[in-house]
C-alpha cells in the first residue's frame, strides 16, 4: 500500500510512489483519450513561436493571469497605514476575505479588515442598513479609533452613496456623531490596486483637509517646514518606510510619514496581539495639509492625490519606485533641496558603498537580458537600476500600466545605449508575457511569486522582486528604496544569477567542470 | 626514482641553481646560493609561501587525493581555491587534510597521516595520494617521506611525499619544489599503453578557467597528442608516462621550469618556452610544437598542415576583433601581470586599436622584456615593480582607461574609479588561445562600457567644490619623494 495508517505520506512524496505512477499512466491511457506525446510537443513548440504570439497579442477579450489586483485592496493598504484604524469594506465579505489573506500571506502578519458583508436583499434594496449596522458593531467590538470606509463593486453597482450612508449612520447613533470616518469609492471595474490606494489616501487627505465631510470648517494651510511622504502600494512597505525615516533623519528633515504601515505588518510576538499598531497619527494626518511639500515614491500610485495636495498650496514631487544610484540620488537631492537641508557624508559613504557593490559585480549583470514585470512604478525603478547595471531590461510590462507610462518608458530606454533593444508593454497580462519571454529571450525575469509558472513554462529563471511575494518569506523586511535598498535588490538579482549558474553546473560528470567555490 | 631522498635544503639548493634559468646564470656563484627568493620584508604584506606554490602547482591533477599534513589552517584556506577545471575525476576537489591538533604537535602527526593516508585508500582508492609538508609538522619533525613509504608498500597506493612547508620561502619556490617532487616520485613510474610521434607534454598550464580545452581542439585537428598536462587536467598515470613524450612545451616561465629541464637531460625530451596568450603568440607556440615534433621523427607535412590551421585561425580571430576597433580605439591599458603576459597580449590589444601605455615586467625574464621591446617599440614603459602608489597615480591620472590586472591590484582601480579587469588566475573566462584573445577583446569592451565606471568616476552629485580624498590622495603623493622603484623606462 502506498498509504498506511503509522506513517501518512504528504504530497510532496504519495504521488510519486510506484502505485500512483502506474495507476495514474493507466488513467491517462484508458480513460483520457490523450493526444499522442509528439502532438503535445508540436503544440508546445508552435506555443513558443513568433506565430503563436502574433495569436496571442491579438486577443480581444480575454486576460489570462493579470498581473494587477483591485481597487479596494489598495484602499485597505491605504487605510491600515493610519494610527488605529480600521478598514472597512462596502459590499460583499467574500472580497474582504481575499484582502486580509492576499496582505497576510506576503506580510505574513494578520491583516485587521472588515465588511459590511452585503447579500442578496441588501443588493436589491441597498446596502444603508449593512453600513448603518456595519459601523456600529465594527465600532464596538474593535474599538478603532478610525474607521476607514472604501467599497466593493456590489455595493458600486447599485450607487450606494457612501457620504449619505455614513452620515445617516451617524444620525441613527450608531457611531458617535465626531468618530472619523473617511471614505472612498473604489470600483474593482476601475483601474487597478494602485488606483485603489489613491483614491482611499486622497478620501483620508480630504476628510480631515476639506471639513470631514461638513461636520467641522476645512483647514487653513499655515506653511511650516515638514516634508510630508507618501509611499504608495508597496510590497516592501515595512524594510522601505523605516529605511525613509532612517534617511530623513540622517538629513535632519522634519516629516510626516503619511500611510505607514509598517509596524502594523511587522508586530513582535510578545504575547500581545496588536490590531492596530503604529501608523501616522490622526492629528499628524491633519496636520499635514501644512507641510512645505509632500514626495510620492510612486506616481502612478498619487495621480489624483498629489494634485489633490497640490492644490492646497504645496509643493509636490513625484517619483518612480526609485531603485539604484541615480534614482536614490535624484530622490535625496530633492528631499534636500525641499527641506533646504545639506546632505551628510554618512549618506555620501552609503552611495559610495553601493558604487562599489556594483563595481564588483557588475560583470555578471553587464549584457544580460530581464523581462520585468508589476506595477508602473515598480518596473520603471526596476529598468532603471538595470540599466545602471549594464542589463538591458528588454521587456516590461505593466497590466496596470497605461499609454503615458509606456511612453515614460520609452524615454527611459531611449537614455541610455542599454535600453536600445528595450520594449514597454501597457496593458498586457502574464500570458503575452510568456510569449515574450520566448520570442525576445530574456535571460532573467524579475517579479512576484506568479512568475513561478512562467519560470516553469520557460526554463527562464525569475527573480523575485514585487507583490505578492508568497512563497519566500521576509523579503518585505528588507528596504529596495535608499542606498542601502539598492544593494539589497543588486544582492537578490546576484544571487539568483549566482543560483542559476551552480544549478546549471552541478551535473556530477557531465557540467560540474564549472562548478567552482568563487564566482 | 632516486634510492637515496635528498634532504629539503638540498632540494632546494637544486632548484635555485637552475641552469635553465638566464637570470639565475647572469649571478655570481655566492648571489645564486642566497637563492633567487627576495627576503620578504617583516611587517609588509607578501604573497603565499612555499605550501601553496606547490599546491596550486599540483592540485590540477584531478584524480589524486591531495592530503595537506597540518594544521587546519593550510588547507582550510586553500581547499578548491583555483578554477582549474576537470573534464574527469573531481576528487582533486575534495580537501583533504589530517588537520592537527594539540596531541599531534606534542606527540607527532606521523600515525594521524598514516591512519589518513589508510582512510582515503579505503573510501576514495584514488590512484595517488599526494601528501603535503607543511610548517608546523616540518618543525616537530614529522617524516612525511618516511610515512608515505611505509603507506605505500603496505597499501599499494602511491603516497607521494611533497616537501613544501610554508616556511621555504615563497610561492614561486613551492611551485618548483612541487616539480621536484613529480620528477623524483612521479614522472617514469608508469608507461603509456601506446605511444605516437605526435605526443608532447604542455608543461605549466593549469587549465585555469579550462583554458587547455580553447587549444586543445587545434590539437588534436592536428593530430598532435598531449600525452600529459602538467598539471591542468591531468590524470596521474598521465604524469607518471609523461617522460615518453617527444617534445614538451613550458608555459609558464618561472613556474616548473625545472621539470621541463630536468626531463629534457634525463629523457631526452626537447623543450621551447611559448605562450597561449595572443594570437601571434598561438601561433608560435604551434609551429615551435610541429618544428619539435618534426626533429624528433614525425612527418614533416605537420609543418604544413599546422601553417594551414595558423592562417585560418588567425584570419578568423583578426576578423572577430575587427568590429571592436572602433570602440576601442585609442583607448589607453595599463598591463599588470608579468611574465608571458606581459608581452603577449600586447599584439592583441594593439589590433584592436589600443594603446599600451605601460605594462610590468616584474616577473618577466630577459627575452620577456625584449619582446615587449619589439612589439612596443624601444620608447615602451616596463615597470620592473609599479608601486600601488604609481599604479594609482597612473590610473587617476587618466594616463590609462583600463586596468588588466591581477585580483591583489583591483582595488588601486576601483579607488581610481579606473574599469578593471581580471587577467590572472582568479578569473572566470578563459582568454586561451585565439578564441580567448577575442573573448580578452570582449570583456574589455564589456568593462569600458559598463555604466557604473561612470558612477565611480563622479563624486556623490550634490558634493561641493572641496577637493575630494582622491585629489588629496594625488597631492600627498606628489609631495613625497619617488621611490625607488618608480617606473623607469626600458633601457
Amino acid at each position: 500500500m502506498p498509504q498506511n495508517a503509522d506513517q501518512v505520506l504528504d504530497h510532496f512524496e504519495l504521488f510519486r510512489g510506484p502505485e500512483y505512477k502506474e495507476m495514474l499512466a493507466k488513467k491517462k491511457a484508458e480513460f483520457e483519450n490523450p493526444y499522442p506525446d509528439e502532438e503535445i510537443d508540436r503544440v508546445r513548440e508552435w506555443a513558443k513561436t513568433e506565430e503563436y504570439k502574433e495569436l496571442n497579442f491579438s486577443r480581444e477579450a480575454l486576460t489570462v493571469n493579470p498581473a494587477k489586483a483591485c481597487q479596494p485592496l489598495g484602499a485597505v493598504f491605504a487605510a491600515v497605514g493610519f494610527e488605529g484604524t480600521l478598514p472597512f469594506v462596502h459590499g460583499s465579505q467574500g472580497c474582504v476575505a481575499y484582502y486580509r489573506s492576499h496582505f497576510s500571506r506576503h506580510f505574513k502578519e494578520p491583516t485587521s479588515c472588515v465588511s459590511s458583508s452585503m447579500t442578496e436583499d441588501a443588493a436589491v434594496f441597498g446596502g444603508l442598513n449593512n453600513m448603518v449596522d456595519g459601523l456600529a458593531n465594527t465600532y464596538n467590538m474593535y474599538k478603532p479609533k478610525m474607521i476607514a470606509v472604501s467599497t466593493t463593486c456590489m455595493a458600486e453597482v447599485i450607487g450606494d452613496d457612501l457620504n449619505a450612508f455614513i452620515k445617516t449612520a451617524r444620525e441613527k447613533e450608531s457611531i458617535p456623531m465626531d468618530f472619523d470616518i473617511p471614505f472612498a469609492h473604489t470600483p474593482a471595474f476601475v483601474g487597478s490596486h494602485i488606483t485603489g490606494y489613491d483614491n482611499a489616501l486622497k478620501g483620508v487627505l480630504e476628510y480631515f483637509w476639506d471639513g470631514k465631510a461638513k461636520m467641522a470648517e476645512p483647514l487653513t494651510r499655515k506653511a511650516n517646514t515638514k516634508i510630508n511622504f507618501v509611499g504608495g502600494f508597496d510590497g516592501y512597505t515595512v524594510g522601505n518606510q523605516r529605511e525613509v525615516r532612517r534617511i530623513f533623519d540622517l538629513l535632519g528633515v522634519e516629516y510626516t510619514m503619511l500611510c505607514d504601515p509598517s509596524d502594523v505588518w511587522d508586530t513582535p510576538t510578545d504575547g500581545e496581539f496588536r490590531m492596530y499598531d503604529g501608523g501616522t497619527t490622526l492629528e499628524d494626518t491633519a496636520n499635514a495639509i501644512h507641510a512645505k511639500a509632500t514626495i510620492s515614491m510612486q506616481e502612478y500610485c498619487t495621480e489624483k492625490t498629489l494634485p489633490f495636495i497640490a492644490g492646497h498650496g504645496q509643493e509636490v514631487a513625484a517619483f518612480n519606485h526609485p531603485i539604484g544610484i541615480e534614482a536614490t540620488d535624484k530622490f535625496i537631492m530633492e528631499v534636500a533641496r525641499l527641506a533646504g537641508v545639506k546632505i551628510p557624508d554618512e549618506l555620501a559613504k552609503e552611495r559610495g558603498r553601493l558604487v562599489d557593490a556594483v563595481a564588483d559585480s557588475n560583470a555578471h549583470i553587464h549584457g544580460k537580458k530581464f523581462a520585468i514585470y508589476g506595477d508602473p512604478d515598480l518596473c520603471y525603478g526596476l529598468a532603471q537600476f538595470i540599466m545602471e547595471l549594464g542589463g538591458e531590461p528588454n521587456v516590461v510590462l505593466a497590466t496596470n500600466g497605461g499609454k503615458k507610462w509606456a511612453a515614460k518608458m520609452q524615454e527611459l530606454f531611449d537614455s541610455s545605449p542599454f535600453g536600445a533593444n528595450c520594449q514597454a508593454y501597457p496593458g498586457k497580462d502574464l500570458w503575452h508575457m510568456r510569449s515574450l519571454i520566448f520570442t525576445e529571450k530574456p535571460d532573467f525575469i524579475i517579479g512576484n511569486t506568479y512568475g513561478k509558472y512562467l519560470e516553469r513554462d520557460t526554463g527562464v529563471p525569475l527573480i523575485r522582486l514585487g507583490f505578492p511575494i508568497f512563497d519566500r518569506h521576509h523579503k518585505h523586511r528588507y528596504p529596495v528604496w535608499g542606498y542601502q535598498g539598492g544593494l539589497n535588490v543588486l544582492v537578490t538579482i546576484l544571487d539568483r544569477i549566482f543560483e542559476h549558474m551552480d544549478a546549471t553546473t552541478n551535473d556530477p560528470a557531465l557540467t560540474d567542470y564549472s562548478y567552482d567555490i568563487i564566482r | 626514482m632516486a634510492t637515496t631522498t635528498p634532504s629539503l635544503n638540498q632540494t632546494i639548493q637544486d632548484v635555485f641553481n637552475e641552469p635553465g634559468c638566464g637570470k639565475n646564470q647572469a649571478k655570481s656563484e655566492k648571489e645564486r646560493k642566497k637563492g633567487c627568493t627576495k627576503q620578504l620584508q617583516p611587517g609588509g604584506a607578501a604573497g603565499g609561501c612555499a605550501f601553496d606554490g606547490a599546491k596550486i602547482a599540483l592540485q590540477p591533477i584531478t584524480d589524486v587525493a591531495h592530503l595537506v599534513h597540518g594544521p587546519i589552517a593550510c588547507e582550510g584556506n586553500s581547499w578548491d581555491n583555483r578554477g582549474a577545471k576537470s573534464s574527469g575525476a573531481r576528487t582533486y576537489r575534495t580537501g583533504f587534510t589530517t588537520d592537527m591538533d594539540e596531541n599531534s604537535i606534542v606527540f607527532g602527526g606521523e600515525k594521524k597521516l598514516y591512519k589518513s593516508i589508510r582512510e582515503i585508500v579505503e573510501k576514495y582508492d584514488p590512484p595517488a595520494i599526494f601528501v603535503y609538508q607543511t610548517c608546523v609538522p616540518a618543525m616537530i619533525g614529522d617524516d612525511i617521506d618516511a610515512v608515505c613509504k611505509a603507506a605505500s608498500e603496505k597499501f599499494g597506493t602511491p603516497c607521494i611525499p611533497i616537501q613544501s612547508p610554508g616556511f621555504v620561502g615563497p610561492k614561486n619556490l613551492g611551485n618548483k619544489l612541487a616539480g621536484e617532487a613529480l620528477l623524483r616520485h612521479v614522472i617514469g613510474t608508469q608507461e603509456p599503453e601506446y605511444t605516437t610521434p605526435y605526443d608532447i607534454n604542455i608543461i605549466g598550464e593549469y587549465n585555469l578557467a579550462g583554458e587547455l580545452w580553447q587549444v586543445k581542439p587545434l590539437l588534436d585537428e592536428l593530430g598532435i597528442r598531449i600525452l600529459s598536462c602538467i598539471s591542468g587536467d591531468a590524470k596521474y598515470k598521465e604524469v607518471a608516462w609523461s617522460h615518453r613524450a617527444k617534445a614538451a612545451m613550458m608555459v609558464c616561465s618561472k613556474a616548473m621550469i625545472n621539470v621541463a629541464r630536468k626531463m629534457e637531460e634525463r629523457y631526452d625530451i626537447p623543450f621551447f618556452e611559448g605562450s597561449f596568450y595572443g594570437i601571434e603568440d598561438m601561433s608560435d607556440s604551434l609551429r615551435e610544437i610541429a618544428r619539435l615534433l618534426v626533429e624528433r621523427g614525425a612527418d614533416a607535412e605537420l609543418i604544413d598542415r599546422t601553417e594551414a590551421v595558423i592562417t585560418r585561425e588567425e584570419a578568423r580571430a583578426w576578423a572577430a576583433i575587427e568590429p571592436y576597433r572602433q570602440r576601442l580605439s585609442g583607448k589607453k591599458v595599463l598591463l599588470i601581470t608579468g611574465g608571458v603576459k606581459s608581452w603577449s597580449v600586447v599584439a592583441a590589444l594593439q589590433e584592436a586599436g589600443m594603446e599600451i601605455v605601460g605594462t610590468s615586467v616584474k616577473k618577466s625574464t630577459r627575452e620577456d622584456k625584449e619582446k615587449i621591446k619589439k612589439i612596443m617599440g624601444d620608447d615602451a614603459h616596463m615597470y620592473d615593480d609599479l608601486t600601488p602608489r604609481e599604479m594609482y597615480r597612473m590610473l587617476r591620472k587618466a594616463e590609462a582607461d583600463i586596468m588588466l590586472s591581477g585580483g591583489r591590484s583591483q582595488f588601486i582601480a576601483l579607488k581610481a574609479s579606473m574599469p578593471w579587469l581580471d587577467i590572472n588566475q582568479e578569473r572566470h573566462a578563459a582568454y586561451a588561445g585565439y578564441h580567448g584573445m577575442v573573448e580578452l577583446v570582449q570583456e574589455i569592451d564589456r568593462s569600458l562600457s559598463n555604466p557604473v565606471w561612470q558612477e565611480v568616476r563622479r563624486p556623490a552629485p550634490w558634493a561641493g567644490e572641496e577637493a575630494s580624498w582622491q585629489d588629496r590622495a594625488i597631492g600627498e603623493s606628489a609631495d613625497m619623494p619617488r621611490e625607488p622603484t618608480a617606473p623607469a623606462k626600458a633601457a
